[in-house]
Order: structure tokens, then sequence, then C-alpha cells
């Protein structure tokens, strides 16, 4: 326990110190703080899974299977379950009731008799195959808001290879490769519907450590760089809809051939963008839980959009959308950046005060421990509110008046634009990567808003800014000034999807 | 700051550089450019900086520093765990890290000898490391290796290290982590990866030393034990990635039928790194139950759950319409010490109860007569609630190393 401690105080007093000498993100108007960690039996420092229960506790999971309650008013932890295998997810159902994501299934977790500890342990499905393979992971339950679930299942990796007794259907079409989906819905969203039948719902994940939905319901996933993944993304999940990555194929009915031996422009006529790429190392490398932001949250003027959290940084990322064509696609720029932040923004959930609550894991991964709070004191911080297509190019909506002189200047936006590839090996470098010149920046007259006209607007493209040097009216620097657009569809004259595959 | 700390150490190294060069530095040194560039790449997007950090110290327990390491005193070993990645436990300069770093397949020839190099020579590292590391043995690499993710044991196998104290702070460690306590006074429940089950398997530990595992996968007993304790690997399992298959000292005692294994294939019911599985759940032919009227073929048992009962599980299997409940609880009797399996059957069916008979065990029922091969049959009335005791046969102990315990294995997933 000791060691543990040490270990978990350095790591913060380091990434004290970090911040102070970085120029983090996080603008100054957000605190981050200390949430002691439950008392496991094991050790375990992690959090894997957290919701809040209508009566204001907080539900975790912990690596170690332990489930633990946290009354954030007497900083009390009350332990509720054990023993279930790797959960990496739950939703509070009422204060008495949880549905837990864990490798083997999804499970009801009751205490019915009221003791506080749970003692009924049902399983709501275990209709999904489980090959043994240590990344076959089962993440992140969400309420379809009719009494089933969605949930997601990581493929396997070739890092190990299956047991000898696998659950549910062997299919060797999905065997081989880097990633595989040998057993029943691995890389696919599943449903389960309250009627009681479980089916893959989505196809083509590798690792989507993450779903959540929007304010409107809309279902969203991340998944993380690899194979088939050129860089980091969010979909938007859509009922039979094939997201990239070839091996869950398998299981999308209709489907009769071998995912490795489809030809990748084959699959790139198949399937959906993602709504918003992740630019690699700079924005994200392991994007973690989606989460809206709702009216009650208190985090400033973001209602509606999303929070993803990331492994590799202390960094949460703000997401924004705008329908175009037909389909969902924005922008991704860093909120809640380093500072007190750790690494390992694994999970998230919004307390009863509207604060953050961040849980921290890594497994054997880039990442960190603990629990942490990130509390805003009420000022107005100097961020992109907004960011939405134009014709020609780009507006930006901030949250305070912009300072005019320097938001006029064209050389505040240098633009850039390219793209990834789609294929089977691991990762994609940018490819075609050009800067793209301002041609004009009009400023509105209350200096909220800044419409910035480019000379080409490339759909298909990724479009990123690194704003130079901008600060509001009042003197605040911009807090976060890299911003990723991913311009799948124009407002008008979308030129036909290129495939950009390769090897 | 970060970069004043590099330049700083870069200045330092210039000038180290320009006293004495570091020992066994045979070629020309980098130039300030080449080093720029590696450096470029080691903190471009999605490469070493994310997790090495940019002072290359790593990340406690799990991500080795880069910097000051040993491991870098030969080059083609870092050039191997670059191009295959390296999964398991490490000890670098001393320390313990667990943790798995992917094939860095981002990069080309030229990048990653660029990066090696550069890293070879940061951070004081020229002391130890010090090599320029060139495309051309990047590319004969890229082509020769193994194509698996190495482990530190079939990394080090290929990579010694040669000099016996570096050996000694540098290498693999095996975990100590070990769930075998001896006592409990309460069931202790964990869901985890068991060996000779599917991989959606129960360890019980109960009062009385007993300890099973059970099969949420073919919703069935597997096996019983009670000498050597409970589990190990459990912590490991979850704390690292998940790949560690739990184990246990001793033998069951009590070993339910698993007719699509043979026994020559035991071993590999422990292992994680088939490429094929013996069988899959859909076609597991062995749940014991057949209830009388209900067709085994389209009635497929289902795992419902379990409930706690003191602490105690109650697995639930639905079979058709009927739910067969099951609490196993240890057992002491005049007789020797086992288990009891109680069962309750809802609602009630006849039904025949397919038991495995063992030399090691000895089976009893409190309802009908168990048969010579094990099977059991009840009418609905008797199957209503029923108990199967299965006490351990003591053998004539025998002196010598058969008693005990063996030695924790930590394979790690390594061939």
């Amino acid at each position: 326990m000791s060691i543990r401690f040490t270990t978990l105080v350095f790591s913060t007093l380091f990434a004290s110190l970090f911040a102070s000498v970085v120029c983090a993100g996080t603008s100054p108007v957000y605190t981050v703080e200390e949430i002691p960690m439950p008392p496991s039996k094991h050790q375990s420092m992690q959090i894997d899974g957290m919701d809040f229960m209508s009566d204001g506790r907080l539900a975790v999971c912990l690596p170690s299977g332990e489930v633990f309650l946290y009354e954030p008013a007497t900083t009390n932890w009350q332990l509720f379950a054990e023993g279930l295998h790797n959960p990496l997810g739950l939703i509070a159902v009422s204060t008495n009731e949880l549905v837990i994501s864990q490798r083997p299934e999804l499970t009801r977790v009751r205490d019915t008799d009221g003791d506080g500890k749970a003692d009924d342990f049902e399983v709501v499905t275990d209709q999904f195959g489980m090959s043994g393979n240590y990344h076959e992971f089962h993440f992140t339950p969400v309420s379809d808001r009719a009494g089933g679930y969605y949930f997601a299942l990581g493929t396997g990796s070739s890092g190990d290879g299956i047991r000898a007794i696998v659950r549910g259907k062997f299919e060797p079409r999905a065997r081989p490769g880097r990633m595989h989906a040998s057993t029943p819905y691995r890389g696919c969203i599943v449903h389960y519907s309250a009627d009681g039948t479980t089916r893959p719902f989505a196809y083509g994940l590798r690792t989507p450590n993450g779903l959540g939905a929007d304010l409107d319901g809309n279902l969203f996933v991340t998944d993380n760089q690899g194979d088939w993944v050129g860089s980091s993304k969010l979909f938007h999940v859509q009922d039979g809809h094939f997201y990239g990555h070839a091996a869950s194929l398998v299981w999308k009915p209709g489907f009769k051939g071998e995912p490795l031996k489809t030809p990748a422009n084959d699959l790139a006529k198949m399937r959906s963008r993602a709504c918003v790429i992740f630019p690699h190392g700079t924005m994200a490398n392991s994007p973690t839980k989606v989460i809206a932001i709702p009216p009650e949250a208190k985090v400033g003027p973001f209602t509606g959009q999303l929070l993803v959290g990331e492994m590799n940084k202390g960094r949460i990322i703000r997401v924004m959308l705008e329908r175009v064509g037909g389909e969902l696609q924005g922008a991704c720029v860093p909120f809640f950046d380093g500072g007190e932040l750790r690494t390992g923004c694994n999970r998230m959930a919004w307390a009863p005060d509207g604060s953050l609550y961040v849980g921290h894991s890594k497994h054997t991964w880039a990442g960190n421990e603990g629990l942490q709070r990130v509390h805003w004191n009420g000022e107005m911080p100097f961020e992109i509110q907004d960011m939405k297509l134009t014709e020609d190019g780009f507006r930006l909506r901030f949250t305070k008046p912009v300072d005019k002189a320097i938001a006029a200047k064209p050389a505040t936006w240098p633009f850039n634009r390219y793209y990834y590839e789609y294929h089977v090996s691991y990762g994609s470098k940018p490819y075609d990567n050009g800067e793209v010149p301002v041609r004009s920046v009009t400023i509105s007259e209350d200096g909220l808003e800044v419409t910035i006209a480019l000379k080409e607007l490339k759909a298909w493209y990724l479009h990123e800014v690194v704003v130079n040097g901008l600060k509001a009216a009042d003197g605040t620097p911009l807090a976060n000034d890299r911003i990723a657009y991913t311009l799948n569809r124009l407002l008008k004259d979308t030129p036909p999807e290129p495939l950009q595959t390769g090897k | 700051m970060i970069d004043i700390y590099r330049v700083v150490s870069f200045v330092v190294f210039v000038g180290f550089m320009g006293c004495v060069g570091p020992a066994g530095f045979t070629a020309e040194p980098p130039t300030k450019a080449e080093l720029e560039h590696g450096k470029k790449l080691y903190a471009a997007a999605g490469s070493c900086i994310a997790c090495h950090m940019p002072d290359g110290k790593g990340q406690p327990n799990s991500i080795p520093p880069l910097a000051g390491s040993e491991w870098l005193n030969d080059t083609d070993r870092s050039i191997a765990i670059s191009l295959r990645g390296l999964a398991g436990p490490v000890k670098v300069n001393g320390e313990r890290f667990y943790s798995a770093m992917p094939p860095q397949l981002l990069f080309n020839d030229a990048e990653l000898a660029s990066i090696l190099t550069y890293v070879n020579f940061a951070w004081g590292n020229d002391k130890q490391a010090g090599e320029i590391v060139t495309e051309a043995e990047v590319a004969k690499a890229r082509a020769a290796l193994p194509p698996e993710v190495y482990t530190p044991k079939t990394l080090l196998k290929a990579f010694p290290f040669k000099e016996k104290d570096i050996a000694r702070r540098n290498g693999t460690y095996s975990f100590d982590v070990d769930d075998t306590e001896l006592e409990f006074d309460t069931p202790v429940v964990y869901r985890t990866f068991m060996p000779g089950a599917s991989p959606a398997a129960f360890a019980v530990a109960l009062p009385g030393n007993q300890f099973y595992c059970w099969d949420a996968g073919e919703s069935r007993l597997r096996y019983v034990w009670t000498k050597g304790g409970f589990i190990k690997g459990n912590k490991r399992h979850w704390s690292s990635n998940g790949k560690t298959v739990a184990r246990f000292n001793g033998e069951p005692y009590y070993r339910a039928r698993s007719s699509l294994v043979q026994a020559e294939d035991e071993e590999l019911l422990t292992k994680t790194d088939n490429k094929l599985p013996i069988y899959d759940t859909t076609e597991a032919p062995d749940f014991p139950f057949e209830l009388k009227g209900v067709d085994a073929t389209s009635s497929r048992p289902r795992f419902l759950g379990y409930r706690l009962v003191d602490g105690y599980p109650v697995f639930r299997v639905g079979v058709g319409e009927h739910e067969i409940r099951e609490q196993i609880r240890a057992l002491t009797s005049e007789e020797g010490a086992g288990i009891e399996r109680r069962f309750e059957v809802e609602p009630p069916v006849a039904l025949t109860l397919k038991l495995t008979p063992d030399a090691k065990s000895k089976l009893n029922t409190s309802a009908g007569t168990i048969a010579a091969d094990g099977s059991l049959a009840l009418s609905a009335k008797q199957a209503a609630a029923f108990t199967v005791t299965i006490l351990e046969r003591e053998e004539t102990p025998e002196p010598g190393p058969a008693t005990e315990p063996a030695p924790a294995k930590t394979k790690g997933g390594a061939k």
C-alpha cells in the first residue's frame, strides 16, 4: 500500500512540476483536485468504470473486480461488490443496482436485501464470444433508453494467441491478422434489447474503449489507432454500419469473404467514415470514454458537445459536431490538458454538483492511477467554443471577444490539411500534407465569431490549425490553440468519397 | 524547460565528446543535424515520446526508461525491440516494469535508425550505448527477425546481456504475487481465467479449504481441489493486461468429464497462445443434466448468473423452462473432506445427472443411487432439492516431493 501511495504522490508531484513549466492547455478557471481512492483489498488504484447514482453517490469499478460506492459529502467509500472479471464500465440504474460490462458478460449487480452489498449477479447477456485473448475487452455499457444496452467488444491481439476452449462459435476466417475477431461480435458494437435478443449492431471496430451518447441519444464510440485505423477516431454508431477494421466483418450478415483477403479498396467502399479523426500524437493516441456535456454540467458554455478522454496525455478533448450532407462531422480541441490532470483519463462522470470526475487507469499501457475531480470557478475561460464549416472555410466562435487586431491577421490561422491512409498495417502517416492559405478573415462586431475563408477546402481531409498567438480582447491567451476539423462533406458539391487506401 | 534540459544535456554531451569520447565508440559521432532529426522523430506524432516521455525517463512501474537504460548496450537488441515490440515483465537497471510495447511500424528503416541513434546518444546514453544505427542494420533486422512480439525471455535468448553485473540488474522477473492464502473464513469468488475451462470461469475458495472452478461458458462445475491452497496469478491477471491464466498448486481430486479433451491436450488447457481452439462451447457436449421432456439439442443450458447466500455463490442455469441452482459448500464428515453440492430444480422435473467417477474421489447423494458410470437418475420429486457429495479419497501418503507444492510457474505467454 505504502509503495503504491508513494508512486501516486510522486506522479502527482511530477505532473504538477511539469505543469509549472509547460504551457498546459487547461484554462486557469478549472482546478483539479484529488479524490482519495477506495480501500481496495488488492491495492487496486485504477478506475475502469464510473457513474453517479441518483442519491449522489459515485459507483466505480476497479481492475481487481471490486466495485465501490463513494459519498462525496463524507468522502466515505463502501465496498459494493467484488470478484468481477476486468469490469470496464458501469451504469448506475438505481441506488441498489448497477449494470456492469465485464469480460464474460453484461451483468446486473444488485443489493436485494438492503445491507449495502450486492448479493445478486444476474446475466443481462453473455451472448457473445471470448477466445480468451487478453485484448478482448468488454467496454462501457450505454443505455438504449428502452430497457436495453449497447456495449463495445474489443478484438483479440496478435500479442498472444487464444485459449484451448473458447466461448461462442469459433470463426476461423477472423482468426488471422494483427487484431482478430474469431468469436462472435468481437470488434462490434453489440445491442442487447429489452426483449432479450443480443445482436451485433455495428461492425469494424478495433479497440472501442468508450461508447457514449450525445444529448439527442446519438451513439458514439472511439477507436484506437492500429491496423486499419490510420489515426484514432470517433464514430457515430449507426445500425449495420461498418467502420473499417476488417476482422469483425465475419459477423456481418451477408459478408461471405475472408477479411484479410478482401482488397482494401473493396473494404473502403463498405466503410463509414469517422465523424472526427483525432490527429495522432498531437491530439490523441488512445481515446477513451465519450460523454456529453449536459445543461447541468458546470464547465462553461459547451452544452451538447462531447468530451473524450485520452490515455497517453493528461487530456480530455472537447468535440463539437454538426450535420453536413446528412452526416455528423466536426472538430476536436484539447480542453482539460496537462497541469494537475494526470494521464490515463479512462473514464468520466458528471457529479450532481456539475463538476467532472475523472478515473485514471493504465493496465500495461501509458496511463496513470487514481481519481480526480475537475471543478470550474465560474469565470469564463477563453476557448474556441465552436467550429462550423462555411462554404469556403470555417467559422470559429469564441467564449470571449477576440483581440480583433490579432484575429484579423491571416498569419494567426495557419491551416494545414492532410488525410490518413486506410490500410491493414499499423497506423498511418499524414498524407498529402499541405498548408491552406487564408483568403480573408472576417470578425463579427461583437468579436465572438471569426470567419476564415480559405483558398481551398478539400473534402475527405482533416483541416487542422494551431491558432497563432490569439488573445481575447481582455488579453487572456487562448487556452487551447490546436483544433482539427474532420472535413468529410462540404456544404455543397461534395466530390465522391476517395478510397485513400494503401498497404 | 524540457527543451532547455535537452539542450543542456546535448551541450554537456558535446563537451564530453570533445574531451574523451565514449568507450567502444569507433565510428564518427553523429552530427548535430542527425541527432536533431532523430529527436524530432522521437517526439513526432505517435512515437516514442508518448510513453517514454520527453526526458526519456519513462513512467513508474509501467514504461521503462530509455535514459540510462542498460538494455541499450546492444544495438541489435534495440532494433529488435523497436521492430517487433516487447511485452512482459522487465527489469531495467534494477527497477521492475510491466508493460507491452507495440512494434513501431510507423517508421521506415532510415527513420527508425535515426530515432535509435538519437536515443543512443541522448540523456548521457553515449556511455552505455553510443552507437550510430544505420538504415541497413534496421532493414536487415526487419527482414530477418521472427515476426512475433518479443517477450523478455525470447528477446534475451536472442540478445543476452554479456556482462554478469548488467545481467543481474536487467532482464525479466517472476511475479511473486500469490492468492494461495491458506485459510478462508468466508467464501472468495473471483471471475478470472482458469486452466481447463472456458474463458468465462469462476475460481471459488470455500471456508474449509476447498477450492473449485465453475465454468460459466458451459454452465457446469469443472474441478475441485484442496491441497496447495487457492489460485495464484489472479492479481497479475488483472493488474497487467489480462493475459495470465491463474494456476494452483496440487491436483484436482474431482474433474468433471471433458469428452473433447484428450489426456495429451491437458497442457494446452493452461496456455493462451494457441492458434486454434480444441473446441468452442457451442459444441460442448458435457453439460451434466438431462431433463425429461427437454430436448438437449434445442435447449442448450443458459448461464443466468449467481446469487450470494452467506457469501456462497448459488449458480443459476436455465434449461428450457427449468432453472437449476447449485450451491457448493465444504464438507467434513467421518468419511473425509470434500464438497457438498446442493441442487434445486424449479419447476421440478425428472432428470439424470451425469457425474464423473474417479479413483481420487468418492461420490454420494441424498436421493437415488449413483450408477457405476456416474449417472444419477432422479424423479421430479427427488430432483426438487437434493445434494451430491464429493469427498477426496485419501491415498496412502507417499514420502517425497509429490506432496510439495509445485514452484510457481510464470510463463507469461512465452513458448
